[in-house]
């Protein structure tokens, strides 16, 4: 089994970069980032449209060079290193085909301009469009192919040179459920296989979280927090990132200390059991809980509380109902309950009160950002 | 089977109805000329200009020696003034190409204002009249112009360069007035260049000369090759520059047709020289038609490429 190893592959180091803008305004889309890619690590970023993803990639991959900071591979410094002696591929966000070329033109490139020989080209572009499912499509040009193929060729034709590190920005996005499980599912492969390293542009949160042994994520040029899917899910380090990934309600308070219990004070409304370590009575916070950590029956075993709240709205996904709520004080809250058929169905409508149990573990608790 | 009114079939009304003012006037202006010409070079001239009409194919035969007959003789001095003609057109296809490649990636690369002022100082001669501007380089080259001043001046040389009246003035000339031809349809196929394919070209390991042979040439060459074509057939009929800057020493087809037209008053074989330029013309368009074809497949794939 693949083992990421702590040893250090790549790392961006204070980098800083702006652009001056037509409107004669001057846009930052990396401001100070710091980040440290473990050697075979799948690292995806993460954060909203323009917050800098793709000029990260870019000064990675050589096309833009930073202002500010340095980026070492290995510890070697990359500044003075151009954009074609670098082992690093990139799937761009646009592709980028040659339309000139044919798919096994496009894909056998990299080892057309590497003076890898005839026989073996053939065979290693034969392999890898086999891998991404375009076997039969050789001596199409990309526009006689359709959006996800051209996506695929892109991918393959990144692929084929076995990079060090392999960038891919939004690279499975146009792409159906299906193709894109199985895109994973090979990506992953490679990685274990190949040793590739990663580094994962992707607004599909669901991937984010399956696919990466870590997530950063980013708004505005900055990276927010970088962790585990788990801890980044589990324990955003603020608002902005417990909004980003999954669903959660998030109420702002303080917090009061008393004795051996916390709890929150939500402004006008309940208060919220909490633990809180690391934080000290009358700290403006904010509190997370997911809808999967309310239970409407109390079968709760240790400390916890509870909120009523009224149901306006109940969505079935399949697997689940979610519950859209209102608390008294007319804050949203969103909680899920397993669907279960016969017997064991909820009898649920909307008007109805309901109280929403949650364990004293189950809050998270965050630095207010207005503080 | 019902008649239908299709889609197409409506267009292609519509194309007919839309096309008809413009094939009228081309045939007009363009197929009626041409068709005397053709005749024209086919018939005996008169002893005072003008022409009999009697089958005379002899013309060709003064240029290429067959057939002769009706007191023509086989002068091969006209073949050598096509071939010279057509060497100083390529020469100026080749010096113009030279030039007007890289400046067009340096103009592509330019700020919007500096990019405008550019362009508009690359078109600013067609405002002025050729012969004023031809004129201006008789000015120049010759021995007491500008330039052999300057350089006695400064002491560089120390006689006067002979320039003017040499096959120096003449390249000088055509490159001069066909520069903006050759510029402007490069500079249109650098400016739709997708530097995100250079990109990945980069990124795929390619060196800088690999990239510019195998992604930005093939791109461009469209572009090329348009610049390439409508410079050369001006070149090659141009009779002005070769005239005011070639002096008697240097001629070309267009200045012997133009004094069969005018002063030999012999217009059929004035006819049959341009028939000579205009097929050589017109096979090097056949040759770029086809190859366009090719390129034009290409660049549809290439339009409806991103999603
Ligand atoms: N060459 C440029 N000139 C000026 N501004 C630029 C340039 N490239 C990017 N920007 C700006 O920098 C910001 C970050 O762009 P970037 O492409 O990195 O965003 P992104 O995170 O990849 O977004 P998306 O998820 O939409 O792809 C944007 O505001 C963008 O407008
Ligand atoms: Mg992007």
């Amino acid at each position: 089994m693949r083992q990421v190893s702590e040893q250090e592959v790549l790392r961006v180091d204070g980098a800083r970069k702006s652009f001056r803008t037509p409107e004669s305004g001057v846009v930052t889309p990396l401001d100070g980032i710091t980040l440290s890619i473990r050697n075979n690590e799948f690292l995806t970023l993460l954060g909203p449209s323009g917050c800098g993803k793709t000029t990260l990639l870019k000064t990675i991959a050589g096309f833009e060079e930073l202002d500010e900071g340095e980026i070492f591979l290995e510890g070697r410094a990359m500044s003075a290193v151009p954009a074609h002696r670098r082992p690093f591929n990139t799937v761009f966000q646009n592709y980028a085909l040659f339309p000139h070329m044919t798919v096994a033109g496009n894909v056998g490139y990299g080892l057309q301009v590497a003076g890898v020989k005839r026989a073996e080209e053939t065979a290693r572009v034969t392999d890898v469009l086999r891998l991404v499912g375009l076997s039969g499509l050789e001596r199409r040009k990309p526009a006689q192919l359709s959006g996800g193929q051209q996506q695929r060729v892109a991918l393959a034709r990144a692929l084929i040179n076995r990079p060090r590190v392999l960038l891919l920005d939004e690279s499975l996005s146009a792409l159906d459920r299906k193709l894109r499980q199985s895109m994973q599912i090979e990506l992953k492969n490679l990685q274990n296989t190949v040793g590739i390293t990663f580094i994962f542009v992707t607004h599909d949160q669901e991937e984010a979280l399956t696919m990466s042994d870590r997530i950063a994520v980013m708004d505005k040029g900055r990276i927010l927090q970088l962790g585990t899917p788990a801890e980044i899910y589990d324990t955003p380090k603020n608002r902005f990132v417990a909004g980003f990934i999954g669903t959660s309600n998030i109420f702002s308070g303080t917090l009061a200390k008393d004795g051996g219990t916390s709890r929150v004070d939500i402004e006008g409304g309940p208060a919220i059991a909490v633990t809180a370590d690391g934080f000290a009575s009358g700290d403006k916070v904010d509190v997370m809980l997911r809808p999967e950590h309310f239970a409407l029956a109390s079968g709760r075993t240790g400390a916890g509380g509870s909120l009523d709240a009224v149901i306006e709205n109940i969505v079935f996904v399949g697997t689940d109902l979610h519950l859209h709520g209102r608390l008294a004080n007319g804050l949203p809250v969103v909680a899920l309950e397993r669907h279960a058929r016969g017997a064991g169905a909820l009898s649920l409508a909307p008007g109805q009160t309901v109280t929403l149990h949650y364990q004293a573990t189950a809050p998270h608790l965050m630095k207010s950002q207005a503080a | 089977m019902a008649e239908r009114s299709t889609i197409s079939s409506q267009r292609r009304k519509a194309l007919f109805v839309l096309l008809t003012p413009i094939t009228l006037l081309l045939g007009a202006f363009f197929l009626i000329p041409l068709g005397i010409m053709v005749v024209y070079s086919f018939l005996e001239p008169g002893l005072y200009g003008g022409v009999v009409w009697s089958f005379y194919p002899y013309n060709y035969g003064r240029i290429f020696g067959w057939p002769l007959g009706g007191g023509e003789e086989f002068e091969p001095l006209y073949i050598q003034i096509i071939l010279n003609s057509l060497y100083y057109a390529a020469l100026t296809v080749i010096v113009t190409l030279v030039v007007c490649y890289p400046v067009a990636f340096w103009v592509s690369r330019m700020g919007p204002l500096a990019k405008n002022i550019v362009l508009f100082a690359i078109t600013l001669p067609f405002f002025a009249n050729l012969l004023v501007r031809i004129y201006a380089w008789l000015l120049l080259l010759r021995p007491t112009g500008a330039v052999n001043t300057a350089l006695l001046s400064l002491g560089i040389i120390d006689q006067p360069l002979n320039m003017i009246f040499t096959e120096f003035a003449v390249i000088v000339g055509l490159v001069y007035v066909l520069t903006p031809f050759m510029f402007l349809p490069i500079y249109a196929s650098v400016e739709r260049l997708d530097w995100s394919l250079v990109q990945a070209s980069q990124d795929l390991g390619a060196t800088p000369f690999q990239t510019f042979r195998r992604v930005i040439l093939p791109l461009t060459a469209p572009g090329i090759a348009g610049g390439c074509v409508i410079v050369f057939i001006p070149a090659l009929g141009n009779f002005i520059v070769p005239s005011f800057l070639g002096g008697s020493k240097v001629q070309m087809t267009g200045n012997v047709i133009e004094r069969q037209f005018l002063q030999a008053r012999n217009w059929p074989f004035g006819s049959t020289l341009a028939m000579i330029v205009m097929a050589s013309v017109l096979l090097l368009v056949l040759a770029y038609t086809l190859w366009m074809r090719r390129a034009a497949n290409n660049e549809r794939l290439a339009g409806a490429g991103h999603v």
